[in-house]
């Protein structure tokens, strides 16, 4: 199987598993917290039915609003089909690869997230410009930290693509244990908590007026637009995770497209991706939400973390 | 011993040089004086362990005394004298800082470059073919650096004792990977020195506590009658 129409199957596939699989994720994480608060809590398909309902909905927007909140969830949700189509997930290469590379996939991210601010500022609500603020001051020290982490694991692959960064890991597995490896995975997963508005950082469950950064830009949102947005920042959470999962552990990932090693490259992904989300749900569940001025602190760790990555790299070597 | 096992203990020994550095720059991060002592016990376990791969892969079985030393002075001796001295004089939080929680690691973060840097000159041409242990000696003098910068920014007397403890733990750390450690009695020797050291400083912090209450050294600024 080659050619043009091998791309675009394999591409849509990809794409469909994590559009699909992404409110299941966001399901797993909220019934372990609900676990861990001896709550029965909603089924893990619960998101799916929440997505439905919002889709179905009518949609109210602001009368001051102007084309950039009815333009923004689309804009939010396109690009996050596009890093879909760029991050590896069950089988390397991934097909688009001469697209982009991660650098890509960052600014992608700070693209949607740019116009998510601004739909914030848009409607003049003042919960919109207070989490719109909150989240550009944020940002700006997540982007850092992701970066170094990043660059870590690319210094080691001496390539920024990602399917190659993937690739030349797999075929070593040794260096999965290297020093500089876990340090920049850690590095990357408090982002990861941050980025996608987890505990320490976020709350993603209320609407706690003055604690909210990312729930306070899309307050004004209903019907379809929140659903895009909603939908959007699971598959976020997702593609995070699968970014932490295979940028750093590519176990049992396929390399090529025979069905047998396909099914293991699912297996395995579905299982890592679990994996690491139990674990957020855990860090979750553990830890207090950190006051908004003491954000820049943990986040300074996870800078200095990747920092420490890329100098360790250069005193162990790969 | 064979190559694999050695390429395996080097292996082991980066990690956990990775995870000592990375319980330094842990307590920069922190504010509370309990978490200080538990990462200084880490820190030291890992240390010891370090000295025991130092043992298993290399032969040097005149560590063994230090390590086991290390382990249980430094990794449960001193931490259980400081938590009760903790304990009694109820305070929990350095407040206090010389230089805020992020400039604070961005400063530690320089320091483990330079480290990097005089430790390339320390070791020179010889860096390529020697032991595992030696790359250690840039994470050994990031550690003193670090153990200097906590004591000289933070105002509290039991983080002195960290930051004079974390200094230690990098002169032992440092003496493994260029010389597979000092002499016996000198290892002994410093091990006593630090352990009395503890035990009379803790008594000490005791007695500034109910002298002046409060263990902030800006107090001890001025002669009083």
């Amino acid at each position: 199987m080659s050619g043009a129409p091998a791309i675009v199957i394999l591409s849509l596939l990809q794409l469909l598993l994590l559009l699909a699989s992404a409110p299941l994720i966001s399901g797993i994480i909220a019934k372990t917290k609900a676990r861990f608060q001896h709550r029965q809590g909603a089924g893990i398909l619960q998101p799916y039915f929440d997505l439905a309902k919002l889709l179905r909905k009518e949609v109210l927007v602001s009368p001051v609003a102007s084309w950039v909140f009815r333009s923004t969830p689309y804009l939010v949700f396109a690009s996050t089909l596009v890093i879909a189509l760029l991050v590896p997930t069950v089988v390397v290469p991934v097909p688009l690869d001469w697209v982009g590379d991660i650098i890509t996939v960052i600014y992608l991210f700070a693209l949607g997230r740019f116009f998510v601010a601004l739909a914030g500022l848009d409607t003049g609500s003042a919960f919109g410009g207070l989490g719109a603020s909150r989240e550009m001051s944020i940002a700006s020290i997540i982007e850092p930290a992701m970066m170094l982490a990043i660059f870590t694991a690319a210094v080691t692959a001496g390539s920024t693509n990602l399917s190659v960064i993937v690739a030349t890991l797999s075929s070593t597995p040794a260096s999965m244990l290297n020093p500089a490896h876990l340090l920049a995975f850690s590095g990357l997963f408090i982002v990861t908590m941050a980025e996608t508005g987890r505990v320490p950082v976020d709350n993603p469950d209320t609407h706690l007026e003055l604690t909210m950064i990312h729930e306070a830009m899309i307050l004004e949102y209903s019907g379809r637009y929140l659903a895009f947005i909603e939908w959007s920042s699971q598959m976020k959470l997702a593609i995070f995770l699968a970014l932490l999962s295979n940028m750093f552990f590519p176990l049992g990932m396929a390399t090529t497209l025979a069905p047998w090693a396909l099914c293991v490259g699912c297996a395995a992904f579905f299982a890592k991706v679990i994996v690491l989300a139990a674990i957020v749900a855990v860090v979750e569940s553990t830890n207090a939400k950190l006051r908004l001025f003491r954000v820049p602190e943990l986040l300074m760790v996870a800078f200095i973390l990747s920092l420490l990555a890329l100098i360790l790299y250069f005193i162990v070597g790969a | 011993m064979d190559p694999t096992n050695l390429q395996t203990v080097g292996l082991l020994i980066d990690i956990l040089a990775a995870a000592i550095l990375v319980t330094a720059f842990l307590v920069v991060s922190s504010r509370s004086l309990v978490f200080y002592i538990r990462l200084f016990a880490l820190q030291s376990f890992f240390l010891g362990a370090v000295a025991l791969l130092v043992v298993l892969g290399y032969g040097e079985t005149h560590i063994l005394i230090a390590a086991v030393l290390t382990i249980a002075i430094k990794a449960i001796a001193i931490p259980v004298v400081l938590s009760r001295v903790i304990e009694r004089i109820h305070v929990r939080k350095e407040v206090d800082f010389s230089i805020n929680i992020p400039a604070s690691l961005l400063l530690c973060g320089g320091m483990v470059i330079l480290a990097d840097s005089v430790a390339h000159s320390i070791l020179g041409a010889q860096r390529a073919d020697a032991p595992a242990v030696s790359r250690v000696l840039s994470v050994s003098i990031a550690m003193m650096l670090i153990g200097l910068f906590i004591m000289t920014t933070r105002k509290k007397a039991i983080t002195q004792i960290v930051g004079l403890l974390t200094m230690e733990n990098g002169v032992f750390l440092s003496g493994l990977s260029i010389t597979y450690g000092m002499p016996l009695i000198v290892e002994v020797g410093i091990f006593f020195d630090i352990l009395v050291a503890v035990l009379i400083l803790g008594v000490f912090i005791f007695r500034i506590n109910k002298t002046f209450e409060s263990i902030s050294i800006d107090s001890l600024r001025g002669l009083r009658e």
